[in-house]
């Protein structure tokens, strides 16, 4: 070490000082990366918030592409969405997600959920649309019956788009934007905030505060491009959590150029076990053609963001037992040689669900038991299921539920 | 000048004569290049029974297409192997020297205290490269004889040629063999800190494995972006539709910063410490 000779005078010569500068260096430019990120004062012509809103509604689909962050603070337990399970949509119900979207702004797109070593990719392409699961390597190919497409393309862009609307589907910015905007008008207030910075473009904020106290939903703020009109990001505050969005969808970078032709196309590959959906389109009262479950319409209670949907005659202990496997994915995962799967088959009882999450037990960790039944409380959304097979579901405090039900 | 540098180039060749000439090193190379070959054969072995197709990260893929033997192999070396035998032979370095009583002698050399560390640095880096590349030749080699190469099936569900994923592999390759830069610098600084080189091999290996723990604990997710592990298995951008440079550049900016402060550290303590041995 140095000797005692060495006094404090040479120690700007010592070969120290360049460890010391290096490190502080390295420091700076840690701390200081998110300030300069941030840090410009935006120069957006003013706006007033009904212009803005209705820009956003009327702003033409443009072509883009990008990564989305989607961050859920549902107070749900975190474990249960690790990366046990690859990349799945039911991660999204917890902790942070990506997104990597594509669009060409017209019929086609794509979305990735992505995982650390999977993938979940959503390939659209007007009335088809392709979903793939890397971890289980199976693709499900969604599309419309013959006849339902003739009806498709006699229909209305706003009714085809509507009728289109599907379930698996990964969140992007633009559509918890649209869903936000529809319920503006009669049960919101509308303010333009102070302009921002989003995935470095200059954004509009356009913060929407429910007029009603009886909603989970505090206010929810929508960053829209300033230039494109495109909502950037999506945050909605919860009245339980005032330090963070119970939910933020939100671009970390964002290009709105073409992308390229070949992320539009997907073709199952090889390898892969393949599934045939076929969608029913919904007829213009809502009622599914060629549909022979006949369900009970659900009923709604309450306006605007106070709105509760009571779904009737729902058997959920029958749901979740009904072949566990192809909700877990076990069966795919199990594709040796026959007689490996005839050896599978009789030591496997029927029922078991392998490895994976098992969905009634997820059911059961998630809800808990309230005299009414079962009850599922998150930040912004409650669900109740009662003992005598109602479903009753709104961005409305459990206790609204339950003295409803 | 010129003089020196010829010194230099001198010093270097001889430290990595002498590292890829010894029997350990010879020996951890070998045990690395066994892990695709195992896992090769016990797959192969395995493929008609219940097991087949099971297994993290793409080793249910392998027996479908060798190619992602390079992928399995590389993911099941990076969180422990590839550490253990970079903290082996960066720890050793300095330290090594040290303790066999060879540094005064290196010392004597007209090679300045400064080059003598960069050639030990660049001998520890190759290594860890020689490490990368030989899983990924030998993984290419017995996927190749076991199971075959076909086109590649990417994350994203998409198909590419057989060139492509060769080039995806050798990108991945690359990836994880510059992911460990940082690692082997802090290695490099813990060698200049003692004359007992089991403590630097130890100290290196349980920073990657501490920087892994902490990875997971989602209390610290402010500083998880920056540390040391935390890129390391981004390679898996290679495998999706579009490689994302941005993704990757991070992961690489990270292992800059850690290289930066670990080199310059070590420079500061080898260029002023006594060498007693």
């Amino acid at each position: 070490m140095t000797s005692t000779a060495h006094s404090r005078r040479s120690f700007l010569r010592s070969p120290w000082v360049v460890p010391i500068a290096v490190t502080s260096a390295v420091a700076v430019s840690l701390i200081s990366a998110p300030l300069f990120a941030s840090g410009d004062a935006n120069d957006l012509p003013d706006i007033t918030a009904e212009q803005l809103m209705n820009q956003v509604l009327d702003a033409e689909p443009t072509a883009m592409s990008g990564t989305v962050v989607h961050t859920a603070r549902l107070g749900l337990p975190d474990m249960l969405f690790t990366e046990a399970t690859g990349a799945d949509p039911i991660s999204l119900l917890g902790g942070s997600s990506t997104i990597r979207v594509w669009t060409d702004g017209e019929q086609r797109s794509r979305a990735a959920l992505l995982g650390t070593m999977s993938e979940y990719s959503v390939v659209t392409d007007g009335a088809e649309m392709w979903t793939y699961s890397s971890s289980d390597d199976e693709a499900v190919h969604y599309s419309v019956s013959d006849a339902d497409l003739a009806r498709l393309e006699a229909m209305s862009d706003e009714a085809r788009a509507e009728a289109l609307k599907r379930q698996g589907e990964l969140p992007t910015p633009q559509e918890a934007a649209t869903e936000a905007l529809t319920k503006v008008e009669e049960f919101s207030t509308v303010r333009v905030d102070a302009q921002s910075t989003v995935a470095g473009r200059e954004v509009y904020q356009l913060i929407v505060t429910p007029d009603t106290d009886e909603t989970l939903v505090k206010r929810v703020v929508l960053s829209i491009d300033g230039e494109t009109k495109v909502p950037l990001r999506v945050q909605t505050w919860s009245t339980q959590d005032d330090t963070a969005p119970a939910v933020e969808v939100s671009f970390t970078d964002v290009d709105f150029s073409m992308p390229a032709e070949s992320v539009f196309d997907f073709k199952a590959p090889a390898s892969a076990t393949e599934r045939e959906v076929v969608v029913p389109v919904p007829e213009k009262d809502g009622t599914m053609a060629g549909s022979d479950v006949q369900h009970e319409m659900p009923v709604v209670t309450g306006t605007g963001w106070g709105t509760v949907v009571e779904f009737k005659d729902l058997d959920i202990a029958a749901l979740l037992a009904k072949d566990p496997a192809s909700m877990t994915g076990t069966t795919d995962r199990i594709i040796g040689s026959e007689e490996a799967q005839k050896m599978l088959e009789e030591f496997v009882p029927e029922h078991s669900a392998g490895m994976g999450l098992e969905l009634g037990a997820l059911y059961d960790q998630l809800t808990t038991e309230v005299p009414e039944g079962r009850l599922l409380s998150t930040t912004l959304l409650s669900i109740l299921a009662t003992d005598d097979g109602r479903v009753l579901v709104g961005a409305v405090p459990a206790e609204t539920l339950r003295t409803m039900a | 000048m010129s003089h020196a540098r010829g010194s230099f180039g001198r010093q270097l060749r001889s430290d990595l004569r002498i590292l890829f000439g010894r029997p350990r090193t010879i020996a951890l190379l070998a045990g690395l290049a066994a892990v695709p070959l195992l896992l090769a054969i016990v797959l192969f072995v395995a493929q008609n029974s219940g097991m087949a197709g099971q297994g993290p990260g793409f080793i249910g893929r392998v027996t479908g297409n060798g190619l992602f033997l390079v992928i399995a192999s590389l993911f099941l070396c990076l969180p422990f192997l590839l550490p253990l035998t970079i903290g082996i032979t960066a720890g050793d370095a300095l330290a090594g020297e040290a303790q066999t009583g060879t540094l005064r002698y290196l010392l004597t050399l007209p090679v300045s205290r400064t080059r003598l560390l960069a050639s030990k640095a660049l001998t520890s880096l190759a290594f860890a490269v020689a490490a990368v590349f030989l899983i990924a030749t030998v993984a290419l080699a017995s996927g190749g004889a076991f199971f075959g190469l076909t086109d590649m099936t990417l994350l994203s569900g998409s198909t590419v040629g057989l060139g492509s994923g060769m080039a995806r592999m050798f990108g991945v390759a690359a990836y994880v063999a510059l992911s460990l830069t940082g690692l082997v610098a802090v290695g490099l600084f813990f060698s200049t800190l003692t004359e007992v080189p089991v403590g630097a091999m130890a100290g290196t290996t349980i920073v990657a494995v501490v920087s892994s723990v902490l990875d997971t604990l989602p209390q610290l997710a402010a500083i998880h972006p920056y540390l040391l592990t935390h890129h390391w298995f981004d390679f898996a951008e290679f495998l999706r539709i579009e490689v994302n440079w941005s993704v990757l550049s991070s992961g690489m900016i990270v292992q800059l910063g850690w290289v930066a402060i670990f080199a310059t550290l070590a420079w500061g303590r080898f260029t002023t410490a006594d060498v007693t041995s």
